[in-house]
């Protein structure tokens, strides 16, 4: 064999293999991705439902002054829940997000010490510090979420410091899930609870009957058992655990896809890779086969 | 004959939307039945069962475990944390679950927060074997 083309032949071999690798993970995550999605919109009905009960409570009762309605005037305290991965591989997903974190933050709030940063997901935990973002608390992420009772750690803990006061607003930074080709770092205010729905969270697909709507006039008063202050206190949290788990399969979704198009990239780079070497490599042959033949007919030809 | 619209749903799925004529639930403070004309009403849902009766005349007997239910003129909406179906209960690895829980309950080094989650889960457990059994019982013919 001439020389060099063994080096080349065992790199194409290595390039071969990675290809295997990065499109073996493409497919995991095409299929990972499709589950978050099933789960994003089997979670919808129960999200669109929690929503407009709390919506017919607001027009029949004052729950303005309820502590999770609370708006003050003036923010001083900040604090932003960020959902990422825990795995690298997927592009520039949990640095598109903390960039955008940080962004925000630079933007409504200068001074970053008044910002105080939860992490959900060990590489956005990484790339939340390499930001110089103030971080407080990290929680573990499961890869996949099976259900709302993993983070309900992370209710407990916002919905406590904000009923104490030690924070003005709370946001969650997740990744929208636009599309399988879209994802967009989105950054969404949890606390205090705002009246409008938001039309973004969950909504792949979003087909909402728009007729459905109860007929709000009809109904004059409501019974509440065993009494309006006790189903406020126990909904209102309800409600803020089904939004951030909303936000935390969006994400799951997100990242899976992403993950699927780093990986296809991959996979291109690598046949492109492949083909180019393969050129190379019969390059040397045949360069090698010439001084071959010149050689044999040089000895030859002075032998004649 | 009336009916109204019925809807149960948990965070992970739907589990029933159907036209029907009654439909009993446990609230935290007590029993309830509900018949078409209901009054609009709000309450929250104890660890209980589930009886649905169908426009046809059939009978659902579902295991529920904390949430709401939300009473509208011509709609009945239940957003529980939990909700299966009696026939879909694993009788045996409920039991298996209640054991679990109860045996983790008598160990010594157990805070007050775990005390919760595992006095709820025991619960949660025992509700569902109740209901399990109730349904192998009697069929789901004699539910009334």
């Amino acid at each position: 064999m001439p020389q060099g083309a063994g080096d080349i032949k065992r790199r194409i071999k290595s390039v071969k293999s990675t290809n295997k690798i990065t499109k073996a993970m493409e497919l995991v995550s095409a299929a990972k991705m499709r589950k978050a999605v099933n789960k994003v919109l089997a979670t919808r009905t129960y999200a669109d439902l929690t929503w407009e009960l709390i919506l017919h409570l607001l027009k029949k009762i004052d729950a303005k002054n309820h502590p999770l309605f609370r708006e003050t005037k003036e923010v001083k305290k900040v604090a932003v829940v960020l959902i990422g991965t825990n795995r690298g591989l997927c592009g520039s997903f949990n640095n598109q997000l903390a960039r955008k974190v940080a962004a925000s933050i630079q933007l409504h709030h200068p001074e970053s010490t008044v910002t105080d940063v939860i992490s959900l997901g060990t590489k956005v935990r990484d790339e939340a510090r390499r930001l110089k973002l103030n971080l407080i608390a990290d929680f573990p992420k499961n890869d996949i979420t099976q259900d709302s009772s993993s983070i309900r750690p992370i209710v407990k803990l916002i919905f406590q410091a904000f009923v104490e006061k030690k924070y003005d607003k709370v946001f969650v930074a997740y990744t929208d899930f636009m599309s399988s080709l879209r994802q967009m770092p989105h950054v969404k205010q949890l606390l205090p609870f705002s009246t409008e729905i938001d039309e973004r969270l969950g909504h792949i697909i979003h087909e909402k009957e728009e007729n459905q709507k109860a007929d709000l006039a009809k109904i004059s008063e409501f019974i509440f058992e065993p009494n309006q202050a006790e189903i406020l206190n126990n909904f209102l949290p309800r409600l803020l655990e089904v939004q951030l788990y909303q936000a935390v399969l969006e994400s799951e979704a997100s990242e899976h896809s992403s993950r699927m198009f780093a990986m296809r990239n991959a996979s291109d780079a690598a046949s492109d890779m492949m083909s180019e070497l393969t050129l190379v490599y019969n390059q040397a042959r045949q360069a090698g086969i010439t001084a071959e033949i010149a050689e044999i007919s040089a000895g030859s030809a002075a032998l004649s | 004959m009336d009916k109204f619209k019925l809807k149960i749903v948990t965070p992970e799925r739907v589990v029933l939307t159907d036209e029907v004529d009654q439909l009993s639930v446990s609230t935290t403070s007590g029993q309830i039945t509900i018949l078409p004309h209901h009054l609009p009403l709000i309450s929250q849902l104890a660890p209980g069962e589930i009886i649905v009766k169908h426009q046809n005349k059939e009978v659902s007997l579902m295991a529920v475990f904390g949430g709401f239910i939300e009473v509208l003129p011509d709609e009945v909406i239940i957003l529980a944390d939990r909700a299966e179906y009696a026939a879909d209960i694993d009788e045996q690895r409920a039991e298996e679950a209640r054991q679990r829980a109860e045996a983790a309950l008598k160990e010594e080094h157990v805070d007050s927060e775990q005390f919760a989650m595992l006095s709820a889960t025991l619960e949660k457990e025992l509700n569902r074997l109740r209901v399990a059994r109730k349904y192998k019982q009697k069929g789901m013919h004699n539910l009334q």
